[in-house]
């Protein structure tokens, strides 16, 4: 997060944030997944091995208490994992992450960048800890997080303004994580509308589209689709893909960094992916994984296994 | 202090805030499609590169505000007081006051100053902004207050709201009157009743005291611009050894002054009679006037004045309050 007045110095705030996100290589050329197949081959190599890290760690995280917030690391994982690899620029680039219970998949990657302990994510949700299930102002691995949904994106439009303002427009971006169930909330169009008209070409949204709200799939409580379509009437790039496919990912990325309007990724995902040992049942808003299920899913991500 | 009637002057808090902004490069100015009415139609015109349009979108503009704070600017965001706090209550919370951002909130049309009915007038701001931790809370009460409170609240370590009156603004005090973010003011000595007030009941307030000393009551005056935090000492200090304690505000009697200095008493041990003069828990209405409201709705001179003199245990038959004799361009209490 960045520094706020109650902030206290001995805890982990900006470097961390900033740092939080290191990519695991230098960033790919534009084109080289049409030009270099080898090259591309490798970074997505890194992607899928990123996004099975994350899966791993966020099993560590909520094994402990039997639950929690592991469906919205699976479905977000290769869309992180692409977002740090290549494209978010540490120490320069912006990282929020607006649903608060998300900050799973930011610890994740903070401690897949190294900037987060093993011991620290092993005090996850736990009393007293600071590595908290739903992100808070002292949450390390993003600028800005919130609880009460939908107002992370226009957190993200005030940091872009904010650069326009000082003169920094174009160096440096705003990547913004939204879900699908956030756009039910008026706010999330009120920024839309404003991001839009006033241009602001270095907001990236990248929607995790996996159908998941408490009360069941987003698809049966409100129609929220067509989402592409509503984006792009609002004055926005925005690109549909399968948010677990890392080639359609960094595609659409790309494009989106590089369109002068302001860009959102629609990524097309599954809260229960890239671990089969899940139950066809298991609701993926808030997973129980008891202790058997959990040595399963451990054993499945483990780096052996890769 | 002047005589009622006073004075009025327009838009002192839009040119306070162009001084100050002069200086002060990391001041931006966000409207809510109330730009003219919020006064900074002037910030807009010194100052287009730091003027922001938010438009007709409360909980987007509060969200932008804290992030803009988070990123070093000081911005004071303008709207009406019922759209700067109840409709975005949740982003005032999540993206200013818990991360304790310098954000200053300005909310014009305090109370029943509006005849623009309920979902104009903003008469429980007071007291939801008050509950907020981090929030400071100030309901200034003539232009001599707003030019200073301006610069004053721009360095102001957390988030302020601030309540102004739109329009005609009165010139209460003389200039050389001292606004300050701690002190509560013991403006008009007297130890049978002290009223406290903040805001826009100042003059009402005043008027009140004269009333009542004619008639042989020695009402205090304390004037407490800042409602959160409470100067409780300064506060107890006037009270005294009075025998009674009237509180006077421009908002539901629940949460606001009148909740802070019950508070404050009450903790204190100080066991004086106490009576809130202000919305007695209802809604109001819309009218063609501000001051027909205030009248049908317990905010005027013979308010207050008949509220104190029933806790004195005076014998019915309170003195009278004279009558409003405002001319034009001039202000006079109900």
């Amino acid at each position: 997060m960045t520094s706020t007045a109650h902030r206290t110095a001995d805890r982990p705030t900006q470097g961390a944030a900033r740092s939080a996100t290191k990519p695991a290589e230098p960033p790919a050329e534009k084109t080289s997944a049409e030009t270099a197949p080898a090259q591309a081959a490798d970074t997505v190599g890194q992607i899928e091995r990123l996004a099975r890290r994350i899966r791993l760690r966020a099993v560590r995280m909520i094994a402990p208490h039997g639950f929690g917030y592991l469906g919205q690391a699976l479905s977000a994982a290769e869309t992180i994992a692409t977002l740090h690899t290549g494209f978010f620029r540490p120490g320069t680039d912006r990282f929020v992450c607006s649903p608060g219970h998300y900050i799973i998949t930011a610890y994740a990657a903070a401690a897949e960048a190294g900037v987060l302990a093993d011991t620290e994510l092993a005090r996850y949700g736990q009393d007293g800890s600071e590595i908290e299930a739903i992100g808070t102002e002292r949450s390390p691995g993003t600028d800005l997080t919130c609880g009460s949904l939908a107002q992370g994106l226009s957190g993200g439009a005030g940091f872009a303004l904010a650069d326009r303002l000082r003169g920094a427009e174009g160096t440096r971006r705003t990547f913004v994580l939204v879900s699908d169930g956030e756009v039910e909330e008026g706010q999330t169009w009120e920024a839309a509308l404003y991001a839009a008209h006033h241009r602001l070409g270095d907001l990236v949204v990248l929607l995790d589209a996996n159908d998941s709200q408490v009360d069941g799939p987003v698809s049966s409580l409100t129609t929220v689709e067509p989402l592409a379509e509503k984006w792009r009437s609002f004055g926005w790039y925005a690109e549909d893909v399968d948010g677990h496919d890392p080639v359609q990912l960094l595609h659409a990325l790309e494009k989106a960094v590089a369109d002068p309007r302001p860009g959102v990724v629609i990524a097309r995902t599954s809260t229960t992916h890239g671990l089969s040992c899940l139950p066809p049942e298991a609701d993926g808003h808030f997973i129980k994984m008891p202790a058997g299920l959990a040595e399963l899913a451990l054993g499945e991500l483990a780096d052996d296994h890769a | 202090m002047r005589e009622a009637p006073y004075p009025t002057v327009l838009k002192p808090y839009g040119r306070a805030l162009v001084e100050l902004a002069r200086n002060r490069p990391d001041v931006v100015c966000l409207s809510g499609d109330l730009t003219r009415q919020c006064e900074v139609d002037l910030f807009q015109e010194a100052f287009p590169d730091r003027f922001i349009h938010a438009g007709m979108a409360e909980a987007n503009m509060m969200s932008m505000a804290g992030a803009l704070a988070r990123e070093g600017l000081i911005p004071f965001v303008h709207t009406f007081g019922v759209f700067a706090t109840r409709r975005p209550y949740d982003q005032v919370v999540n993206a200013i006051a818990y991360p304790n951002l310098p954000v200053r909130i300005i909310g014009f049309m305090p109370g029943l100053s509006t005849p623009g009915g309920p979902s104009h007038q903003a008469i429980e701001d007071v007291a939801i902004m008050r509950a907020l931790p981090h929030m400071t809370v100030v309901d200034v009460a003539d232009a001599v207050e707003i030019a200073q409170v301006v610069p004053a609240i721009v360095d102001h370590p957390g988030p302020v709201y601030l309540r102004l009156k739109r329009g005609e603004i009165p010139v209460v005090f003389e200039e050389e009157h001292r606004f300050s973010l701690t002190a509560a003011q013991h403006l008009v000595p007297g130890g049978d009743v002290v009223l406290v007030t903040s805001g826009m009941m100042l003059p009402a307030t005043l008027r009140a005291a004269n009333v009542l000393a004619a008639a042989g009551v020695a009402a205090g005056v304390v004037n407490v611009p800042v409602i959160k935090p409470l100067d409780r000492a300064g506060i107890l200090r006037s009270v005294g050894s009075a025998r009674a304690v009237v509180t006077v505000e421009n908002h539901t009697v629940i949460g606001g002054l009148g909740s802070a200095v019950a508070e404050a008493l009450a903790e204190s041990g100080a066991g004086v009679p106490l009576r809130r003069v202000g919305i007695q828990d209802t809604f109001a209405e819309g009218s063609k006037s501000g001051p027909y409201l205030f009248e049908k709705y317990g905010l005027s001179t013979q308010h207050i004045v008949d509220t104190a003199w029933s806790l004195l245990g005076r014998p019915p038959a309170a003195p009278r309050a004279p009558e409003n004799r405002a001319e034009q361009g001039e202000y006079a209490p109900v």
